[in-house]
């Protein structure tokens, strides 16, 4: 028969951890997660870490808005130790840079310096992660405008692809079994 | 069709704990043999429509897969340690849909060779480690191999390996069409004397029995394939199982607990239902094909007064010698494109490396392949372990996507009872069962291999023409997605979890059959071996019904 081994609560929590996977709709710019010197040193961190250059980089991708959403949505499971991560990043740069302003407001140099000294530190890496993501997920989730994650790979984005897919598989003259004998 | 349905108080033949690779086989089998059969799984019943391209959605949140928060896990590289709660993706990754990982699987279908079901008896003990011989041979499972091939439908081209094992018919589709990746293997293995090969896959080449050939999207790994072209279960042999009548497959449903009476005998399935309900399905058999992690955690979630330590365990194995393969890893860029995101992962691969050699010092051998490994997002995470991992160089490195292509390695991985799958002590899932722990190190022999490995890969990637080669440090995993070894077959009831039938020693009439009944690891590509286990355990279970033998 079976067993009652199993208290009932759990059933709700269940079904809201359904509902935390739905997520957020797309197209909206807007920081509403983050507060905005939160957003503006992680952009800055962002777009060290996949620079704008002569192509877009994760400025241009929006990969702020992205992480801002999934934190508070498919993330929130990350969200906390994120946060914190964040604040232990500027209270570490605060105290090295007592005088400056905020880790956005450096020149890029001076960032790229900086974050040389950090690179290691959960912060930088869950950053680059979420960085990451936003550049390389579906545009819906808020990153990767216009694709130019993709772009920036040479990823195209088509449902179906016919050979040769590349160069060095035209004129492939047909597999012939090797009459080598084992070693 | 309409399926047929059944009550939870009607008794059937059969339940089936789990939809995957052996579970959608063992349906078929048995309702084919004229039994009744209810399939529980614990995921939904999704349309081919429903499959996306999404890597966020299947790779990061559980889209198909046990995801971290229902499902979450914890993991520890010492079974003195605490274990942690794993917050981004669950250590052992797994498919949790009607299909199991026969969805998202990349369907590499390497036959074992002879010497794995014999290692231990050719290259003598491993101290400390669980090696052992299979109680079956090669040969054993020849007959059932090629019933995959032939049922499931697998793309290669017989005679090409001089290392395959002996087979008994020709495959039933022609290779795929070569990727770029697979020239180049091609090119490089032979300048050094190896012999690269057309890889088998479970994609169909061609039109095959109703499904249709591969379109090429390139989203196989990770991904549920949504044209049907490549063979899950639930394309194959599920709706083969659903036709006989005496099939059905109830999904949404969330197995607790296998009951067992006073006389020692399983008498059905507690579960909970869609709505997390609980309800208990009867049962004259259990037939258990939930996977190498949840197999045995049910049954150790079973455990009652007459069997203490969890149901079929009195050799206290049910959830050791887990095993997870190693896939090292070399790059190369080269001069040209690629592409290699596009069309199935892999189309050439060796077995020159696959028997183990005394000579190089420690135990072990294995496999290469080429691919590029998995879609854009998680190769940009990857390829920053690999060099630059930030700013204008590692910019530049995303660039060379399409000119990237990696020699992959699949290798072995000894059994240790230190390594397993236990109840978290506090941890507890979505519907207040007890999380999976995974405690799990590498051999350091599984390491040695796995870098041997990904040197011959480098070797191979230099001598095809790459402008440049990296290799990823080859480290402890932490996580996997072979599941194999934690309800070992064998002939002692004190060593092993199960018989040469898949019985379990200790439950007459309580069966297991999937990753967790393999002795040895093979070299990575496992489903293959899962399934053709399948096919011969439904045979002689299906027997074992009609004689009156359960």
């Amino acid at each position: 028969m079976a067993t009652a081994a199993v208290p009932l609560p759990w059933a709700a929590i269940a079904q809201a951890v359904d509902e935390v996977h739905i997520p957020a709709p797309g197209g909206d710019a807007t920081i509403s997660f983050l507060s905005a010197a939160e957003a503006a040193d992680i952009e800055a961190v962002a777009s060290q870490i996949i620079p704008t250059d002569d192509t877009p980089g994760a400025r241009e991708a929006g990969v702020v808005y992205f992480i801002d959403r999934s934190l508070a949505s498919c993330f929130s499971r990350l969200a906390g130790d994120y946060r914190a991560q964040l604040a232990a990043f500027q209270a570490a740069y605060r105290e090295r840079h007592p005088s400056a302003g905020s880790f956005a407001s450096l020149p890029s140099e001076r960032q790229v310096e900086y974050l040389k000294g950090v690179e290691q530190t959960p912060f930088f890496t869950t950053t680059r992660l979420l960085t990451l993501l936003g550049m390389l997920s579906l545009p819906v989730y808020g990153g990767n405008r216009n694709g130019v994650g993709w772009k920036l790979l040479g990823f195209e984005d088509a449902h179906a692809f016919t050979a040769p897919f590349g160069y060095y598989d035209r004129d492939y003259p047909g597999f012939v079994i090797d009459p080598v004998t084992i070693k | 069709m309409r399926t047929q349905t059944y009550r939870d108080s009607e008794t059937v033949d059969f339940v089936v704990v789990g939809s995957g690779a052996a579970g959608g086989v063992m349906a078929r089998e048995l309702a084919q043999s004229g039994l009744t059969v209810v399939v529980l799984e614990q995921g939904p019943r999704l349309s081919l429509a429903s499959f996306t391209h999404d890597e966020l959605k299947e790779w990061y949140l559980g889209g198909i897969t046990n995801d971290a928060v229902k499902n979450p896990q914890t993991f520890r590289d010492d079974g003195a340690k605490q274990a942690e709660v794993q917050t981004l993706k669950p250590a052992l990754w797994y498919g949790r849909a009607v299909g199991g990982a026969s969805l998202h699987y990349t369907a590499n279908y390497w036959r074992f060779h002879e010497i794995d079901f014999i290692e231990r008896s050719v290259l003598g003990a491993i101290a400390g480690t669980g090696f052992a011989d299979w109680p079956i041979a090669y040969a054993d499972l020849e007959p059932y191999y090629t019933k995959v091939e032939w049922e499931v439908g697998v793309s290669g081209l017989a005679g090409a390996s001089p290392f395959d094992p002996p087979r008994s018919k020709p495959y039933p589709m022609p290779p795929l069409p070569v990727k770029s990746s697979g020239v180049l293997l091609e090119r490089g293995a032979r300048k050094l004397g190896l012999h690269p090969i057309p890889a088998p896959m479970a994609i169909n080449s061609q039109p095959y029995r109703g499904r249709p050939a591969c379109i090429h999207c390139g989203f196989c790994h990770g991904f549920a394939c949504e044209v049907g072209a490549k063979a899950s279960t639930l394309t194959t042999v599920i709706p083969e199982a659903e036709a006989t009548g005496r099939c059905e497959v109830r999904p949404d449903s969330y197995v607790a607990r296998v009951e067992t009476n006073h006389d020692g005998r399983a008498t059905g399935v507690a579960y909970f239902d869609r709505n997390r309900r609980e309800r208990f399905q009867r049962a004259r058999a259990v037939v258990v094909c939930a996977n190498g992690a949840e197999t045995p955690r049910l049954l150790l979630m079973s455990a009652n007064p007459r069997f203490p330590h969890g149901l079929a365990n009195s050799s206290g194995l049910v959830g050791k010698y887990l095993m997870f393969n190693y896939s090292s890893r070399a790059s190369g860029v080269f001069e040209h494109e690629l592409n290699e995101y596009k069309s199935v992962q892999v189309t050439r691969i060796l077995h020159d490396f696959y028997d183990s050699d005394p000579k190089r010092g420690y135990y072990g051998g294995g496999g290469l392949d080429a691919r590029i490994g998995p879609q854009p997002a998680t190769w940009a995470i990857r390829t920053a372990a690999e060099g630059p991992s930030w700013g204008s160089a590692y910019k530049a490195r995303l660039r060379e996507f399409t000119r990237t292509m990696q020699v992959a390695s699949h290798s072995t991985s000894l059994a240790l009872e230190s390594n397993n799958v236990t109840l978290d002590p506090t941890v507890k899932d979505a519907w207040g069962l007890p999380a999976i722990r995974v405690t799990y190190k590498d051999h350091p022999d599984d390491l040695e291999t796995a870098r041997f490995l990904q040197e011959r890969g480098a070797e191979i990637l230099a001598a095809a023409g790459a402008l440049r080669v990296t290799k990823a440090p080859v480290s402890a995993q932490t996580s996997s997605v072979h599941l194999l070894g934690t309800c070992r077959m064998g002939n002692d009831p004190a060593t092993s979890v199960i018989d040469r039938y898949h019985r379990s020693h200790d439950v007459p009439n309580l069966f297991l059959c999937d990753g967790s009944s393999l002795v040895t690891s093979g070299r990575g590509q496992p489903t293959m071996t899962i399934q053709a286990l399948a096919f011969r355990a439904g045979e002689h279970i299906a027997r074992f019904a009609s004689r009156g033998e359960i």
